[in-house]
């Protein structure tokens, strides 16, 4: 249980961000936030993503320099430049993706970059006996000597923390450590933090989860657009208040009218299960003409997946998919598309932009069955034209069509890709996150081309973590928890309470 | 009740498969043998045996040294000239003093660790630059080593055809030098040729460079995961030099005994072997993407090798025929390799 | 942009200081009214075209310009090179093809600047030559080394009747053969042993493979013969020296040629390594394909015709029915290894 009121007060700062403002070009990614810790306590950090909780964390790790603030620790101004000085400070992080060499074990991993030494080799022995300690202490019962790939996501996030410990670490930062473990996994988490609070560690702890945070955390933080709103006691403060905390905003204006009537079934999937698990089960819904079907759901609820199976680039195991109420296939992305679909990935660096490449072939890439004249040579006219449509149709702001692609501000490539996907005149268009990180302007832009496209009788399907986009934009919200459908519900009757709930469903 | 028989023979299934997977190279190994076996009972000899030992012992000299830069996830085109440099030079420093076609008729005789030791360094060298160019100005290691391969090979050719000469195989070794590696120790009955025991030693020198000292450990953190090894405060680019320059040193001995196995030694000496060296890392369950492999999967990777071009020759397969064999293998364990440690979508 | 500048000029200083060098070494003999002879070679570092090179410089000293190409085993590049010496206005080419196919590109070349040709080395087809009456070849009969090797095998196997371990009168050999589909090695390959059928002596063939002209790959297939039949193996043929000599180095290291065990090896080049094993007896013979010869008629023959006279103008060569003058080979054993190494002065 967390700890009393009167306890907490009585507790020390260990490290506190006074100030701390940081812009990049267009954006003011935080303007005067504040987070102070003490020591021996779990403190939560919550806000919308892009409130500017990572772009803080970065620039306590010193992957940013902030513009201006200060940053005290151990009652010392804080001066590092790399995540390893901050670590020999006492300040390290677990990772929501984990830095780990996974072909290793999991005692190399931890004294990796300062083994000890025994004469000219590593020290063996103490390697192993240090780690057998700190896993002790912890509770944590893995073998040192086991390869870090053999672990499960838990048992590896077990291990960074254990080498956090392992640095002497006074402050140590949990990323969403909880979005991808069991519920046993999360007592254990659980337990292992409290016997870090007993040791005397701050711990920042980030998550989404309401019922978490009042479990184990004792003070939270709210941020919202970079800026602080609040600290409150976890036992004084209510899930709503946090909530209301965290939107606590107008959303009238941020969001298009809607134009788009919801008409007949388009596609309705029935009972989709995908091959390799954990991924989506027993998945069914409809989406009709004109929709715009919002899909919410926590981070690990498998939204990514849904898409993807519905795609073809995962495989799938049962169900059914009908497209105008014939049965369709979708095993490969080719057929897919070819049926009409087009996906819009979440990495778009990883997945969807050909860096080097400039805009005209961006653009058209997707689609070149189009410009193919009787002799195989393309059309160069014609793609001209194209891409010239999706310039001006999507108001992308560029020199030329020949600009290199990766020149172009994170919201530009993203209406280049959708402007790809859109050449192909797809019937039902699937967006993974589509707004992430980009500049409120090319949000509204995008919004608005969804609406377009939605009054023009297509079937749009949008998975989003954040929760005004989709209660500004879709029709209707399908709730993904676990891998299964928790609900789907009408836009205009539900709320965010409704939609954490139901995002909790088979946690 | 029933089910739970089928759960546990399923999961017996599941464990001797996986057992396989894991030990799939040396299965392949032994299946080579049998076959082989088979087919002419009488391979079964200590004489063959030997025979393919020693074969390998240059071959895995070179193995292990572009396996460390594989393992850093880097690789190492250089290593096949690099090797006939080393020969070459070492064959010039060694002729025998009697012998009347001397590259230089006035070189005094050397003792025998000193052109060895001089090649070394050579090798070393141009190693270095080669972690160096991939290390520190970022260029892609299969760019680098891909034109260090040339210069050396220019470097070679003009060292090696030249006056009074020219371009002539270097021949006519000083006795203590070939015996330095043709010869063997005798245990009455029983010799072990000094060839297998030097790369004995280098095995062990290796063994313990890689999983006992905190630069070997460093050299797999690289290759698995740069960033983590960077977070934790490894210096990625001394480290990643260090690599390339270790793999030099063995090059250069490499060559130096080879030139002295062969007995003569050309600017050719070498060529493409760095195919066979990365095929056999390959084999040996080192990947590409960095981060794994041991020396006894090397070892054994050479070993196969070695085997079919022995093994086969000695049935008399066409040597064509051996070429697919040698490809095919190729192929099928980096496929079980990449089933090992693939991600399933 | 200050780095890529003095990249720049690193890189122009360098192409600079090499030009230097190569031009030295291409333009041997001064100008005025001398013939310019174009030759090109194969591959520089080829050890017997090397020698053919240096006998080409030495025999046009003070009678002809020389323009010396490398085609670096690359008929593109070859040709390439006819072309920019046509341009240059050499008065005479000769070409040492790097693909006997292609001479008929090199010709038409030829017959459209109107220039004399004369190849040398390696020899275009009949129907080639006949294309063009300004055009002659210099070199051997590809037979002739074999018929040669035969008759050495034959000389030294009726000289040696212990040589016969088993009694059987019957010479068991093993074959190391040249790059198949190679005329030579085609050649060497049929004519050794049908020479030696044809003498009456009966033969068993105990193995034949491809050591691809390399001596490392002669070395493990001569080890694996020699563990797979021992002592059961009579003689020792080779296509070439480089061969013979990887035999040689393998059957040293079993213990050959000390204490009365012996093998008789023949090979074919007499490259300066071999003719130092004649002389210490681990080598009976080779064969010697006349360098000097070969260098010294293209230059007669390239002058004469590049000035306008008759091609055998103040020599003593003679043409064949194909405009061809053929060097002769010559056995070389014990007796006559001094002839040999005078070769190589």
């Amino acid at each position: 249980m967390a700890d009393t009121t009167q306890e907490i007060d009585n507790k020390p700062f260990i490290l506190e961000m006074k100030n701390m403002s940081k812009s990049f070009p267009g954006v003011k990614a935080l303007d005067k936030a504040m987070l102070s810790v003490r020591e021996g306590t779990v403190h939560a950090l919550l806000g919308e993503n892009g409130a500017g909780k990572s772009t803080l964390m970065k620039c306590l790790f010193g992957i940013y320099n902030e513009d201006e603030g200060e940053i005290v620790f151990n009652n010392k101004r804080l001066k590092v430049s790399s995540a390893k000085q901050a670590l020999d400070q006492g300040i390290s992080m677990v990772h929501q993706e984990l830095n780990q060499v996974k072909d290793m074990r999991i005692m190399d991993n931890i004294w990796l970059g300062r083994f000890p030494r025994k004469g000219p080799f590593a020290d063996e022995v103490k390697m192993y006996q240090d780690t057998a300690k700190i896993f002790k202490e912890l509770d944590i019962t893995l073998n040192p000597k086991q390869k870090v790939r053999s672990l499960s996501v838990s048992e590896s996030q077990m291990t960074e923390i254990a080498k956090a410990v392992s640095y002497d670490s006074k402050i140590i930062v949990m990323d969403e450590p909880t979005s991808s473990l069991t519920e046993i996994e999360v007592n254990h988490l659980f337990r292992i933090i409290r016997s870090l609070k007993a040791r005397g560690v701050g711990i920042i702890y980030i998550s989404h989860k309401m019922e978490e945070i009042k479990e184990i955390s004792d003070e939270v933080t709210i941020m919202r657009d970079g800026k602080y709103i609040a600290t409150r006691k976890s036992n004084e403060v209510s899930t709503d208040e946090i909530i209301s905390l965290m939107v606590g905003r107008d959303l009238t204006h941020r969001f298009p009218v809607k134009t788009n009537q919801p008409g007949e079934v388009i596609m309705t999937v029935e009972n989709l299960t995908s091959l390799h698990q954990p991924s989506v089960i027993d998945v069914s819904f409809d989406l009709r003409k004109g929709e715009i079907l919002g899909i919410a759901g926590l981070v690990g609820s498998r939204r990514t997946e849904l898409l993807e199976t519905i795609f073809g680039t995962r495989a799938k195991k049962s169900g059914v998919i009908y497209l105008h109420g014939k049965v369709i296939k979708n095993k490969f992305p080719k057929e897919s598309i070819k049926n009409g679909f087009a996906l819009v990935t979440e990495e778009r660096r990883e997945t969807g932009i050909f860096g080097v490449a400039n805009i005209i072939f961006n653009a058209v890439i997707a689609n070149l069955k189009r410009y193919v004249q009787p002799i195989k040579i393309l059309n160069n006219k014609k793609m001209q034209e194209d891409t010239a449509w999706v310039i001006n149709s999507m108001s992308v702001k560029t020199p030329s069509h020949k600009t290199r692609i990766s020149s172009l501000s994170g919201g530009n490539q993203q209406k280049i890709i959708l402007g790809r996907w859109l050449l192909t005149e797809p019937e039902v268009l699937l967006l993974d996150e589509p707004t992430r990180g980009i500049d409120v302007g090319a949000k509204f832009d995008i919004y608005e081309l969804m609406i377009e496209l939605g009054a023009k009788e297509k079937g749009v399907i949008m998975v989003s973590s954040e929760m005004p986009e989709l209660l500004g934009v879709t029709d209707r919200i399908l709730v993904m928890s676990n891998g299964r459908v928790a609900g789907i519900v009408n836009t205009n009757e539900t709320n965010q309470e409704e939609i954490l709930r139901l995002a909790a469903k088979y946690l | 009740m029933e089910e739970k028989v089928i759960n546990t023979r399923k999961q017996l299934y599941d464990n001797v498969t996986k057992w396989m997977m894991n030990n799939a190279i040396y299965l392949v190994l032994l299946a080579l043998l049998v076959i082989i076996v088979i087919i002419s009972p009488d391979f079964i000899s200590l004489r063959n045996f030997k025979n393919i030992l020693v074969q390998a012992s240059t071959r895995v000299i070179m193995a292990l040294g572009v396996g460390g830069i594989i393992i850093a996830k880097g690789t190492d085109l250089s290593l096949g000239r690099q090797v006939g440099l080393a020969a070459v030079i070492s064959a010039s420093l060694l002729q025998d003093i009697k012998y009347e076609y001397r590259m230089y008729p006035d070189l005094p005789v050397l003792w025998i660790i000193v052109p060895i030791l001089i090649v070394m360094v050579v090798t070393a060298l141009f190693s270095t630059m080669n972690g160096f160019v991939v290390a520190k100005l970022n260029v892609d290691p299969f760019i680098a080593t891909l034109g260090m391969m040339v210069i050396v090979y220019g470097v070679n050719s003009i060292y090696y055809d030249r006056p009074p000469y020219g371009a002539q195989p270097i021949g006519g070794l000083d006795k203590r030098f070939t015996g330095f590696a043709q010869g063997s120790i005798h245990l009455g009955s029983f010799d072990i040729p000094y060839l297998i025991i030097y790369a004995m030693i280098v095995i062990g020198i290796i063994w313990v460079i890689w999983t006992k000292t905190s630069f070997g450990k460093n050299m797999y953190a690289i290759g698995g995961n740069k960033e983590a090894a960077l977070v934790s405060g490894v210096n990625v680019v001394v480290c990643t030099i260090l690599v390339y320059t270790l793999a030099g040193l063995l090059y250069g001995l490499g060559g130096s005994l080879e030139a002295a196995r062969i007995g003569s030694a050309t600017n050719n000496t070498g060529n493409m072997y760095e195919l066979d060296a990365i095929s056999a890392c390959i084999v040996g369950g080192l990947s590409f993407n960095g981060g794994v492999g041991s020396v006894s999967g090397i070892v054994t990777g050479v070993l196969i090798f070695q085997v079919i071009a022995y093994g086969l020759s000695f049935i008399g397969v066409n040597p064509y025929l051996q070429f697919i064999i040698k490809g095919l293998i190729i192929i099928i364990a980096v496929a079980i390799d990449s089933r090992k440690h693939g991600n399933n979508k | 942009m200050k780095k890529s500048l003095a990249l720049l000029l690193v890189l122009a200083l360098s192409i600079s200081v090499f030009a230097g060098c190569g031009k030295k070494a291409v333009e041997t003999a001064g100008g005025g009214d001398l013939p310019t002879i174009g030759v090109t070679i194969y591959k520089y570092d080829d050890n017997f075209m090397s020698f053919v090179r240096r006998a080409i410089e030495k025999n046009a000293e003070g009678s002809a310009t020389l323009v010396l190409n490398d085609s670096q085993n690359d008929q593109a590049k070859q040709n390439e090179q006819v072309d920019l010496m046509i341009s240059k206005g050499v008065s005479v080419l000769a070409i040492n093809l790097v693909d006997p196919q292609a001479a008929a590109t090199i010709i038409s070349k030829a017959k459209d600047a109107n220039l004399p040709l004369v190849f040398f080395n390696k020899e275009p087809s009949a129907t080639d030559m006949a294309s063009y009456d300004k055009c002659w070849y210099v070199g051997t009969t590809s037979a002739e080394s074999g018929i040669i090797q035969g008759e050495l095998i034959v000389e030294a196997w009726k000289a040696n009747p212990e040589w016969d371990k088993n009694g059987d009168g019957i010479l068991q050999y093993v074959l190391l053969k040249g790059e198949p589909g190679h005329p030579d090695a085609e050649a060497r390959t049929t004519f050794a042993v049908s020479t030696v059928t044809d003498a009456g002596i009966k033969v068993e063939e105990l193995e034949l493979q491809t050591g691809m002209w390399d001596t490392v790959k002669a070395k493990e297939l001569m080890d694996t013969w020699l563990s797979k039949h021992g002592d059961a193996i009579e003689f020792v043929i080779a296509n070439n020296d480089g061969m013979a000599l990887g035999a040689v180095s393998s059957l040293q290291a079993e213990g050959y040629f000390t204490n009365d065990k012996f093998m008789p090896v023949v090979g074919v080049d007499a490259i300066p390594d071999v003719l130092t094993k004649i002389e210490e007896g681990t080598m009976i013979g080779t064969v010697l394909n006349d360098a000097a010869n070969q260098g010294k008629a293209t230059v007669d023959l390239s002058r004469n015709v590049g000035q306008g006279k008759d091609p055998l103008e103040g020599t003593s060569w003679i043409l064949d029915e194909t405009k061809a003058v053929r060097v002769p080979y010559v056995a070389v054993t014990m007796e006559n290894i001094e002839m040999a190494k005078k070769s190589y002065e």
